[in-house]
């Protein structure tokens, strides 16, 4: 973890140094901020920035044996969590965004039919294992 | 799952379309895109027919050439190469970090299905009347707007890609979610195999050049079918295009190569006997590079003459370096050690040739002053091809004759992989180098003919006669797999090599459905190796599995 969010420290800092550099000497050239390129960098910050606050946050009073140089396989969680085995709804949403996407290009008569089912398929993938309460 | 019964065929065909298993659907990506160079190939021999005599019309209609080069450029870059990454990655990462899976199996699926049908419709402007888009694969306002390209096949082109791109950046966040969450138990960052290394820097990169092209394309999208005027020459739309195409479309080049260095860096210090050289100094230069490649995209617009061509000549310059520790590195691993030659060597010696010449024009491009002569002619289009197809497609089989036996228990042949290797290095070679020259000469690339007074006659008959030989030495390659999975013997070794490294090598061939029946323990970044060769394992991980620290 602690890797990663450097990882991801260095890309923020690095970012930032471009984006202002960038910044500043397109003002001192065109006497303005190149405004497009300016906003691309600036929103890398913001990304590498996210991502490396929410790991160090996730990983504040954590170390998993992954990250331990002497750890023995043994050392991991024996349950590694559920896995679907198969599932039918990752084809479908595919199904469903496509005719969606074509539709864009097409005609609107297909979001009628592509919506729906994405809809349905979108459902389909998110309660696939749902117990609700009953949890597992 | 459990028995190995034979199956009917219908339930081979639900297992493969309802599958969250990690390998089989890498091995989707790698059928598909695979299939996908292949037509693309098709499409790049049509192009160099066209183009053999001065004045043909092979190709019937200038509209119909537009279409080729540019179908050409977007399957190569986003239906084979694109995907071709998320293959290998698919298949190899989670057994290199020791994983059972993927961290999300189903949006795994989702991922490919929308890659799938993205770019099926994204192709399928070749079935409508008015034909494939044919802008260009960089599809610069105002040439992509309806005025100048009506027509549906453009508009499938926009909305074909906007899916398949959001299936790359699924793909990213659960590369990366795999890379940070499942590592086994002692396989510190700092331990992956390169591959790995290079594919969480890769999905890094994805997740930060694939939304503003997604953005881009519903903008032109909305240009093209609702009206709107994002990309009107009147607003500066065209720059805004280039600015955000780029922005993309230079990341997306080392989104290419950075998952192939990977491939390359796994195979050289096998065939070599000798760990990697500079294991960290290759990972820093991955990072390096991703970070520098983020700041160079407007090299690709110097010649609009309103871009920053002191800052992108400098990045551009810089990224040359950690590009050059790589190869440093790569020769620093083979050198003295106990070399040989064996085809997945061949082939990443044929990447590292290819692509140092590729990178070498690279550097001469980025000079602005050099660029503005050059740009937009043939020695572009050498340089990108030396540079893409030098990463990609060596690399590629280089992977495919080295994983063989890991995707499918069996090897391929030796004799037939050497003479693929020499046909493709040979025909690869004689097509592009000329090109240089003719560039030079002043081809423009993009051209449908050209006249018996240009002088470009020789050069482009040299050219079209290598890329004969390139469509050829896919017939040892495609027979090589037939006769493989016919007759070829089976593996019974985890390590086919002998002199494997990292964790794939040290489970069963082809892999299990969980990919491991047991882990051996993990105390350097060559754990198979460690396993299988002790007595040459790392003084660090001979002295951490002697003494175990509390």
């Amino acid at each position: 973890m602690k890797t990663n969010v450097k990882l991801l420290n260095v890309l923020t800092a690095f970012f930032a140094l471009s984006a202002a550099v960038y910044g500043y000497w397109t003002y001192l050239v065109y006497s303005e901020i190149e405004v497009i390129g300016f906003a691309a960098l600036a929103m890398l910050i913001f990304l590498t920035g996210f991502i490396s606050f929410y790991l160090s946050r996730a990983a504040k009073n954590f170390t998993g044996p992954e990250d331990k140089l002497d750890a023995n396989i043994e050392d991991g969680e024996a349950e590694m969590g559920f896995y679907a085995p198969w599932s039918w709804w990752p084809l479908m949403l595919g199904i469903g965004s496509a005719i969606s996407f074509t539709s864009l290009a097409v005609g609107w008569w297909m979001f009628a039919i592509g919506l729906p089912f994405s809809i349905l398929a979108l459902i389909g993938f998110v309660f696939e294992h749902s117990r609700g309460q009953h949890a597992h | 799952m459990i028995s190995p019964a034979k199956k009917s065929k219908g339930q081979i065909v639900v297992d493969w379309l309802t599958t969250t298993d990690h390998k089989k659907i890498g091995y989707l990506y790698l059928i598909t895109s695979f299939v996908y160079f292949m037509i693309a190939g098709v499409m790049a021999l049509l192009i160099r027919a066209q183009l053999a005599m001065p004045g043909l019309t092979i190709v019937q209609t200038k509209e119909q050439y537009n279409q080729l080069f540019t179908m050409h450029g977007t399957i190569m870059l986003l239906m084979f190469a694109t995907p071709l990454f998320a293959g290998f990655a698919n298949v190899l990462m989670p057994v290199q970090i020791g994983a059972p899976d993927v961290a999300f199996p189903r949006l795994n699926a989702m991922a490919y299905w929308f890659y799938f049908f993205g770019s099926f419709i994204a192709v399928a402007g070749f079935f409508t009347p008015q034909g494939a888009a044919s802008f260009g694969w960089f599809a610069y306002a105002p040439l992509s707007s309806t005025t100048f390209s009506p027509g549906l096949g453009g508009d499938l082109w926009v909305f074909g890609l906007a899916l398949s791109g959001f299936g790359t950046i699924l793909g990213g966040v659960n590369f990366i979610t795999t890379i940070i969450t499942m590592r086994a138990p002692g396989m510190t960052m700092f331990r992956m195999p390169i591959f790995t290394w290079n594919t969480l820097v890769t999905s890094i990169l994805v997740i930060m050049a694939f939304p503003p092209f997604a953005a881009a394309l519903f903008a032109l999208g909305a240009d093209r079918k609702f009206g709107a005027h994002i990309f009107d020459p009147a607003n500066g739309g065209p720059m805004l295009w280039q600015h955000l195409f780029w922005f993309f479309g230079h990341p997306e080049v080392y989104i290419l190569a950075l998952p192939f260095f990977g491939i390359v860096s796994e195979i050289f210090p096998v065939f070599s006997r000798k760990p990697v050289f500079g294991y960290r100094t290759l990972i820093y230069a991955t990072i390096a590079i991703a970070a520098l490649s983020m700041t160079v995209w407007a090299h690709h617009m110097y010649v609009t003459g309103s871009v920053l061509l002191p800052f992108f000549a400098l990045t551009t310059m810089l990224i040359a370096v950690p590009t050059g520790v790589k190869i440093f590195n790569w020769i620093g691993t083979m050198w003295r050690g106990s070399i040989t030659f064996e085809t997945p060597m061949l082939w990443s010696l044929g990447f590292l040739t290819t692509f140092i010449f590729g990178g070498l024009t690279g550097v001469i491009l980025s000079s602005p002053v050099l660029d503005f002569h050059l740009s937009d002619s043939y020695f572009v289009v050498a340089h990108f091809h030396y540079v893409v197809f030098g990463t990609v497609v060596f690399a590629m089989f280089a992977g495919f004759y080295f994983w063989w036996p890991k995707f499918t228990g069996k090897m391929l042949n030796e004799r037939l992989g050497k003479i693929h290797f020499w046909l493709l290095f040979f025909g690869f070679h004689i097509t592009f180098l000329i090109q240089h020259w003719l560039g030079v000469a002043g081809m423009p690339r993009r051209y449908y003919t050209y006249l018996e007074g240009d002088g470009f006659t020789w050069m482009n008959q040299v050219s079209s006669v290598g890329a004969i030989l390139l469509g050829l030495s896919m017939i040892p390659f495609l027979w090589n797999v037939w006769i493989t999975s016919r007759k070829g013997v089976k593996v019974e070794m985890n390590d086919p090599w002998g002199y494997g490294r990292s964790l794939e090598w040290a489970t069963a061939s082809p892999f299990p459905r969980h990919n491991f029946t047991s882990i051996p323990r993990i105390r350097s970044e060559s754990p198979a190796f460690d396993l299988n060769h002790p007595e040459f394992a790392s003084p660090e991980a001979k002295a951490l599995s002697t003494e175990r620290k509390k």
